[in-house]
């Protein structure tokens, strides 16, 4: 069977064939161990072991632990991958974002308004959470299109904060 | 002696360091109080303790910070003491008074040794009068160059200009020679009274690369010692993340002299219990007192682990009365410690932190492992409290091994559910500059690197064929619709994919 793993910015195609496995075309031997009642998973590849752990998944988005580090996979077979190209639901997604609250918290400041240009790391509001200030910044280039909370204004993890449209 | 027996101890704190407190109670026969706020009448501590008060809503100064609800249990409960840990009201004179006043013993320093110690510029004179070294600097505010670059000369450069009603590096000028002082006062001065509208600044020596070194002291009714140093350098925004025991800056020689500085300054204050002298440490070998911390400390098992001793078990002995059952005579460290502190801060999201509950947790264990933690599978993260999850510390013959040890655990250690700075401490060990010991109070502004999420090519590979090994097991145990006794039912099936699936069609 042939994935598709997307890892941060990178996509490497996967082909797993039992312990066969070839990694963009460098053939492998890997094996995995789920260890049961547990999220803990054995890896084996090539001769060298570790242990990750499956945090979560929906659909083709999985979560892994993997060296202490928290990290968002996606995993797609041919398939899934052809129907999400068709969709072209990659392409909505690029110049329009919103600005999600990564932790529950409370609005300190808002740091631009709607009309501004902002560039790529621009902080765009100041969040507090367990006692700490925490600057957001923008994840690319944009234009901010609407500001949804204000100064003092209790949000949720997850909750739209500000919405950054491309720019023209 | 004045012996005040002591029977049931009321801690008014939580999480990690309330479980430490009453896990040292019950070692010496005492029984235990716990007071929790609504979020954590789940948490492990309170199930440690005999008997528990409720004391109010999360927000702390709605729970651990009301000296009358904590008073009220600890009257209910008929406890006759109280420890305040650290942080909270640890170092409030108003709560150890108060606590005195009901009758009850306060497992700490007398009040009027935190009110001394509580105000920095007083404690600084006191500390100068006691003969504790102290940056030295201007005592007043200074506008005439001539008079500054006289008292510059005497300090000695490179000199820091800082405003007298400063902070947050406003109207902070580093100055190195003689000529560049007048411009420095100048502007220093207009930036003081554009920030804080007072322009007044005076005159501080600057401290090149200082380490922060702090000494650990004991006192009881007769004697006061100091059980070595901590090095303590490796923060961020003044938080401490990675402390170790002993410090290699520091011979035992200069172990001698700070600790004499130590121990003067907590007879100056008529210090009793365990207590903590800061200072920052030049590259020179010359120290500074910083400011004393009138409580037990997050870093303190790492003295524990190298000197043998239990601080915590010190403070509840001496709080009774009873002398220290520390022997007399110079204590020597016996291999090094090193402690990291794990937080719910997200590397890969800014260090942010990251709050959820808990999934699963599994601990480091094995030789030279320490483990304190007031979480467990299950707990949820609160964004009321600090973001420390546990404290992880090592302890072995050398710093090399230290490092070994600590990293082997790190590798055991799971946390599943919420993000962590594990990556951090991982990076951290494996830096040859740490590993050298070439740190400093700077050492994570400059590296920068060490705190941001980053992957190799070959990481990712790993990564991508494991997840879709996962996906394979998922698709395999799908089809094969695992008639009962299937023979690799439960290498694939496990509890923990039917979860998963479970979740999946959700």
């Amino acid at each position: 069977m042939k994935y598709f793993v997307t890892v941060g910015e990178r996509t490497v195609e996967v082909v797993v064939d039992g312990e066969a496995v070839t990694v963009d075309g460098r053939r492998t031997v890997a094996r995995i161990d789920v260890v049961a009642g547990s999220p803990e998973v054995r890896v084996e590849i090539d001769g060298f072991a570790s242990t990750l752990a499956v945090a979560g998944r929906q659909g083709t988005a999985w979560q892994l632990v993997v060296a202490g580090g928290v990290r968002d996979v996606t995993v797609e077979d041919e398939r899934s991958r052809h129907i999400r190209l068709l969709a072209g639901a990659g392409k909505a997604v690029a110049g329009h974002a919103a600005l999600k609250a990564p932790m529950p918290g409370l609005v300190l400041r808002i740091l631009v308004a709607v009309g501004d240009s902002v560039a790529a790391g621009a902080p765009l509001l100041a969040l507090e959470a367990m006692k700490m200030e925490n600057e957001l910044k923008a994840a690319g280039p944009g234009v901010v299109t609407a500001v949804l909370v204000t100064p003092g204004q209790a949000v949720a993890k997850g909750q739209k904060l500000l919405e950054l449209g491309p720019q023209t | 002696m004045t012996r005040r027996p002591m029977r049931r101890v009321l801690v008014a704190n939580r999480g990690e360091i309330a479980l430490r407190i009453m896990r040292a109670c019950r070692d010496e026969g005492l029984e235990t109080v716990a007071v929790y706020s609504d979020a954590d009448a789940q948490a492990p501590f309170v199930r440690a303790a005999d008997q528990s008060v409720r004391i109010g809503p999360p927000a702390p100064a709605e729970s651990y910070l009301r000296i009358d609800a904590l008073i009220a249990a600890a009257q209910a409960t008929g406890a006759d003491a109280v420890h305040p840990g650290y942080g909270f009201l640890s170092e409030r004179a108003a709560f150890a008074q108060a606590v005195t006043d009901a009758g009850l013993i306060f497992i700490g320093p007398p009040a009027s040794a935190i009110v001394a110690m509580g105000d920095k510029t007083s404690a600084r004179r006191l500390m100068a009068a006691a003969g504790v070294p102290i940056v030295p600097g201007s005592t007043k505010a200074l506008t005439d160059p001539d008079e500054a670059a006289k008292v510059a000369t005497k300090i000695g450069y490179p000199v820091l200009v800082k405003a007298a009603a400063g902070g947050g590096g406003k109207g902070m000028r580093i100055v190195r020679t003689p000529a560049e002082l007048p411009g420095a006062l100048t502007t220093a001065s207009s930036e003081a009274l554009k920030s804080f509208g007072d322009g007044s600044v005076y005159l501080e020596k600057y401290i090149e690369l200082p380490r922060h070194v702090e000494i650990q002291i004991l006192a009881d009714q007769v004697r006061t010692i100091h059980v070595g140093e901590r090095e303590c350098s490796i923060q961020r925004r003044h938080q401490k993340l990675v402390e170790e025991a002993p410090s290699v800056a520091v011979s035992a020689e200069l172990r001698e002299r700070m600790g004499a500085a130590a121990v003067a300054a907590g007879v100056a204050v008529g210090y009793r219990g365990a207590g903590t002298c800061e200072f920052l440490l030049a590259a020179s070998g010359e120290f500074y007192f910083l400011e004393m911390n009138t409580r037990i400390q997050v870093e303190h098992p790492v003295t524990e682990e190298v000197y043998g001793v239990d601080l915590v078990r010190e403070q509840l002995r001496i709080a009774s009365g009873l002398p220290m059952s520390i022997p007399e005579g110079p204590l020597v460290p016996r291999g090094w410690a090193i402690e990291c502190r794990i937080t719910s801060e997200d590397p890969a999201n800014g260090l942010l932190p990251s709050a959820g509950v808990i999934q699963w947790l599994r601990a480091p264990a094995g030789p030279g492992i320490r483990w304190e933690s007031g979480v467990e599978s299950g707990s949820e993260g609160t964004l009321y409290y600090d973001s420390m999850l546990a404290k992880l510390i090592a302890h072995a013959p050398d710093r090399a091994r230290a490092i070994a040890v600590m990293q082997r655990a790190l590798q055991e250690l799971m946390v599943v559910g919420v993000a962590t700075n594990v990556p951090f401490h991982r990076k951290l060990l494996a830096d040859p500059d740490f590993q050298r010991g070439d740190i400093d109070i700077q050492f994570l502004e400059r590296r920068p690197d060490l705190m941001a999420a980053s992957d190799d090519d070959a990481a990712i590979e790993r990564i991508a064929i494991a997840a879709a090994l996962l996906a394979e097991d998922q698709r395999i145990s799908r089809r094969v619709s695992a008639p009962a006794g299937a023979a690799n039912a439960g290498a694939s099936a496990s509890a923990w994919t039917q979860l998963a699936r479970r979740d999946g069609l959700r």
